[in-house]
């Protein structure tokens, strides 16, 4: 064996309790990326598996043409298609089977009175397609639908809202319709299809329900006879089909379905845990660089020894190297089991939390093995360099020389390359912001100003641990002086220790700071455009909830307190050849529960052909006051529509505006997103909410609240989102903790001697304790310090650079309280951090520890 | 007890057994030791490397513990002290100069001197301490740390700091190990001139005749075993009494 490769085996068994904190700081980066990888492959695979199944019986799908897509929606609007067509498909050779598939929303109340689902995943209601081998779902418990009221609903659903066969409950499609429960089905062999809530009516019901008009559906279903092939079908179904109506085959579609959730829900979940694993991953950089330096320190005079027996500086940095990549080599492998782990623990929780996860191997690609092994090796190698390369440099002289106090790191040109960085940093930002608002050059600031923390960390570092260490004099005497002074020892390994913090807790108050940002923009517009008293809505969030029934409004306009009541529908159309959401409303009204800024025209007299516009649609499309646009809609009509008004503000009201004349010939399933209420003068906030409150509990419950509820609830999901923000950035957060107990771990071994020589000349357990406890702090002070200020900051370059180059305005906001949560978590963790290495160097054996040499 | 001597021990040790490892391979290192350190003396301790000279020191200042026997400091027993009364009592009541390593790096001179009272949390008796400062001639060094300071400066802090918190006894282990002679000798006379001029008490182990000689009393120490002590002693005797013992081992 190599020389080289022999000294770095054996300090590497030496001195295994060293690397214990840079093998578990690349074991847990590997891991969350691998577990990653290989869930969302598997998730991947099984909604196919599933989908595969489930639509295993459908050999082509008949539907409209044409989609319309709105953007921000992943799966466009198409046209209807006439049920009738199921007879005329029905007699073409070749096919058994066909089925109307009528769709629409339809959210389930459960037995405890709250809506079931409506955060994400859609909330489905359809016609029970009595055809098996059609149905996607399979009729598990009880019987199909026979009677009008009776469904069948997914078991996932079911279990979820309490509800079992023979319950009575309420469906909300939006208008709610009292339903008796007769079975349960499955999807795919699973309780549902992932979230999706569904619910199966008689074809009646659903055509009543679900559609404008009845005769109408989604698509149409068709199943081939024997020795008929999927392409052949369509082949032979195509010419019976009227125009602006196609048959693609069955595995095209249950493609397409597969697809759109990958693309809409997979995709954006292993995207969001990838760039969290990058944050793991690069704060673990900082902590292994850390500890290889510190390993390289401490064996300077060993070192020097091989430099004075002969050995090369080639052969010292390559044992140095060779003894990270054990390390990284090692790590990694397990961190890979480590991720196939994680990936099978979160298989067996899945449907423990009542999400449908299949059973079925864990599919473990190549490449989501590959890619996280080399990240790995490549970071834990990469961190090693540098100490690796200086390794080869110790003077074999240093062998004789006293290793005093580390002063290096404060050097003049860091500190001028660093604060160069940070001017360019904070320059390119500010131009991003003020001069040419764009979130690049904004971002690639703050990149940089990140870089440039890094580098003026150890410049920093002794004035930072003087000042923030004062207070720790005064209140904890000698222990805390002899912390301060500890943390001061090596301003290059104080700063390398806390940057991992740092970049922690900035990512952290970025979040933090966007975050609530983000809400006082909702705030803001909620108040600035919304003119009303009360907002009546349906809670829910991404695809789900079925809207509010387009009755309410009226109903609550023949209140004797209510001044105006104005719902807010949606309709898409095509405009220019882009898809446009619609509102859809009584302009009029709106116009006086909106403050629609300055406009020019009048919303009085929309009419049946006529349109209101906001300033910057009305630019972009060079329309004025009297033109004309065309409209294309979802039944392949094309209409003209006069530009009657433009209006400057369209946060709540949107794009375009028209009638609900207008839309009545191309509305699909109606629903309003939003009923604003104007109550008379006179009548109390408290008072009108009872009223609309009560009128509103016949038409399923929806959520009454005056506009300041409205206002703070608009921003409920940016909570959910940060929460979740929050416990992924813990892993980094852990592993900085990790470093930092590592750091002083290393370094209170550096210290034994004087350690002993405390003890011997009385200090107390308790006080080398504290001395060591309130080290941790203090670097952790450090780090958390510098995160807060560089997150707040990337939080306003983000925030500002956002509203400069978007037509939204955003606000910017700072949470006092929860940044204040951020610090205190910060330096609570540091406290953390510095509990093990405390009671190890408390257990030192006075005597062995001043003999030690 | 009772004291019958004329003078009060600062602290003794009473059938000290100290026994490391066990069954074949148990060493004894102090085999069965009654000695007392009278109060206001300088006592030194010497033996041939592996006499236990150095165990019996630690020990009795509490910073090893007995096998069976009893260690004193004052009136009080050392084996009766959990490691929180231990250390208490290491602060107030006993001084220490080790051979190296005796100063923490980050602290100033002047805050090394007063570290046991800053670890107790009071402010000692200024006066004592400025007077100390001026003994150990060192006012103009207050200010700098232990790594700007000659090997033999830092020792006269650590004697310093022994003193500073007026404590019965002073424990010395090989306090010039690490010296020239020259440095060596001032620390020694240092030493003394504390026990001589302000009636305190030390204790110092060291295998170097020279210092020995400063002591008022040599104990000498062989196998674990007291074997012999010596009232004023020369180098020369203290010599000839070491060469003894080798020619009998």
């Amino acid at each position: 064996m190599n020389a080289s490769v022999r000294l770095s085996l054996s300090s590497l068994r030496a001195h295994r309790r060293r690397f214990a904190g840079t093998f578990v700081a690349v074991f847990l980066g590997v891991a969350f990326l691998a577990g990653t990888l290989v869930m969302g492959d598997t998730l991947r695979a099984s909604f196919d598996s599933m989908f595969g199944e489930a639509t295993s019986g459908t050999d082509a799908v008949v539907r409209g043409a044409d989609a319309i897509t709105t953007p921000g929606e992943a799966q466009g609007i198409r046209q209807p298609v006439p049920t009738s067509l199921v007879n005329a498909i029905e007699r073409v050779p070749g096919v058994a089977a066909a089925a109307p598939n009528i769709q629409g929303a339809g959210q389930l109340v459960g037995a405890d009175g709250e809506p079931i689902g409506g955060q994400g995943p859609p909330t489905l209601a359809g016609n029970w397609i009595t055809d098996p081998k059609l149905n996607s779902y399979r009729l598990a418990e009880g019987r199909a639908p026979a009677r009008s009221g009776e469904v069948v609903v997914n078991r996932g659903a079911a279990k979820k809202g309490g509800l079992k066969i023979g319950d009575t409950t309420v469906l909300r499609t939006p208008d709610p319709v009292k339903v008796t429960i007769v079975g349960l089905a499955t999807f795919g062999g699973e309780d549902g299809m992932a979230q999706v809530t569904f619910t199966g009516m008689t074809r009646a019901d659903a055509e009543k329900y679900l559609t404008a008009k009845p005769g109408e559906a989604a698509g149409i279903l068709v199943r081939a006879g024997p020795g008929v092939g999927q392409q052949e079908l369509v082949h032979r179904l195509t010419p019976v089909l009227p125009k602006g109506v196609e048959a693609i085959t069955g595995q095209e579609s249950a493609q397409e379905n597969t697809d759109m959730i990958s693309s809409q829900f997979l995709t954006v979940f292993t995207t969001f845990l990838l760039v969290f694993s990058g944050v793991a991953m690069l704060v673990a950089t900082f902590s292994i660089h850390n500890t290889f330096a510190i390993v390289v320190a401490q064996r300077t005079r060993e070192n020097a020894l091989l430099r004075a027996l002969g050995a090369s500086r080639r052969q010292v940095s390559a044992s140095a190297l060779a003894e990270a990549s054990v390390v990284a080599v090692a790590a990694s492998a397990a961190g890979l089991a480590g991720g196939i782990g994680i990936a099978a623990g979160l298989q067996a929780l899945f449907p423990a939390i009542g999400f449908p996860f299949p059973d079925g191997d864990l599919v473990i690609k190549t490449l989501s093995m590959a890619l996280p092994l080399v990240v790995g090796v490549v970071v834990c190698l990469g961190s090693a360099l540098l100490p690796a390369v200086r390794a080869g440099r110790t003077a074999p002289l240093a062998a004789l020389r006293e290793t005093a106090v580390d002063a290096s790191g404060a050097s003049r040109g860091r500190a001028v390359i660093g604060a160069g960085l940070g001017a360019l940093a904070v320059a390119l930002a500010l131009t991003g912001v003020l001069v040419s608002p764009s979130v690049w050059p904004a971002g690639l600031g703050a990149l940089l100003a990140l870089v440039s923390f890094v580098i003026l960390g150890p410049v920093a570092a002794t004035t930072a641990v003087r000042l923030l260490g004062g207070p720790l004099d005064r209140l904890r005497g000698v222990s805390g002086a002899l912390a301060r002074r500890n943390a001061l020892r090596s301003p290059r390994r104080t700063a390398a220790t806390a940057s991992a913090l740092m970049i922690g807790v900035a990512v952290v108050s970025l979040f933090t700071v966007f975050g609530a940002s983000l809400k006082a923009t909702m705030d803001q517009t909620v108040s600035r455009s919304f003119a009303g008293d009360l907002a009546v809505s349906n809670p829910s969030f991404g695809a789900g909830g079925s809207g509010l029934s387009p009755r309410l409004a009226p109903a609550i306009q023949r209140l004797p307190e209510v001044d105006t009541a104005v719902g807010l529908g949606r309709g898409v159309a095509e405009v220019d050849g882009r898809g446009r959401a619609l509102t859809v409303t009584d302009p009029a009204a709106l116009a006086r529960t909106f403050d629609l800024g300055t406009v020019q025209g009048s919303l009085a007299r929309l009419g049946t052909d006529g349109i209101a516009i906001t300033r910057t649609e009305a630019d972009r499309l060079h329309l004025h006051t009297g033109d004309t646009a065309r409209l294309a809609f979802t039944d392949g009509k094309k209409e003209d529509f006069t530009v009657r008004a433009v209006y400057g503000r369209s946060e709540l009201a949107g794009d375009y505006v028209i009638t609900r004349a207008a839309w009545a010939p191309h509305r699909i399933q109606d629903s309003d997103t939003l009923v604003a209420v104007t109550l008379k003068s006179g009548v109390s906030a408290d008072a009108g909410r009872a009223a609309v409150t009560k009128v509103a509990a016949e038409y399923g419950n929806p959520q009454v609240q005056t506009r300041d509820d409205y206002a703070r609830s608009s921003a409920g999901g940016i909570d959910m989102m940060l929460t979740l923000v929050y416990a992924l950035l813990a892993l980094a957060v852990l592993i900085a903790l990790l470093g930092i107990a590592n750091t002083l771990t290393l370094a209170l071994h550096e210290r034994t001697r004087e350690l002993g020589l405390l003890r011997a000349v009385g200090q107390t357990r308790a006080q080398l304790r504290a001395m060591v406890r309130w080290e941790s702090v203090l670097v952790a002070a450090f780090g958390t310090t510098g995160g807060l200020g560089l997150g707040a900051f990337l939080g306003w370059v983000l925030v500002k650079a956002s509203d400069g180059a978007s037509d939204t305005a955003f606000a910017f906001a700072v949470p006092p309280a929860r940044l204040a949560v951020v610090a205190l978590v910060g330096l609570a963790a540091g406290a953390l951090a510095g509990l093990r290495p405390a009671r190890r160097a408390a257990r030192l054996d006075v005597l062995r520890a001043i003999a030690m040499e | 007890m009772t004291t019958t001597t004329a003078v009060r021990a600062a602290a003794r040790v009473v059938g000290a057994v100290k026994v490391y490892g066990g069954g074949d391979t148990a060493v004894h290192a102090l085999d069965g030791v009654d000695v007392a350190f009278p109060e206001g003396r300088f006592t030194a301790i010497m033996g041939p490397s592996g006499s236990g000279k150095s165990t019996l020191m630690h020990c009795a200042a509490g910073l090893d513990t007995l096998t069976s026997g009893a260690a004193y400091v004052g009136d009080t027993e050392l084996g009766s002290l959990d490691d929180r009364r231990l250390t208490l009592l290491r602060r107030d009541r006993i001084g220490f100069v080790f051979q190296a390593f005796n100063l923490v790096p980050t602290l100033t001179v002047a805050e090394n001197i007063t570290l046991p009272l800053d670890l107790a949390g009071g402010r000692g008796d200024p006066e004592w301490i400025d007077a100390l400062v001026d003994v150990v001639g060192l006012r103009d060094r207050l200010r700098h740390r232990p790594c700007e300071l000659s090997g033999g400066q830092q020792q006269r802090v650590a004697v310093a700091r022994a003193f500073a918190g007026r404590p019965e006894v002073v424990f010395a282990d090989e306090p010039t190990g690490n010296l020239d002679s020259r440095s060596g000798a001032e620390v020694l006379g240092l030493l003394g001139d504390a026990v001589r001029r302000t009636g305190r008490t030390v204790v110092m182990v060291t295998h170097d005749p020279v210092a020995a000689a400063h002591a008022d009393e040599v104990v000498f120490l062989a196998d674990g075993r007291l074997v012999d002590r010596m009232q004023s002693p020369t180098a020369d005797t203290v010599l000839d009494r070491m060469k003894a013992f080798e020619v009998r081992s």
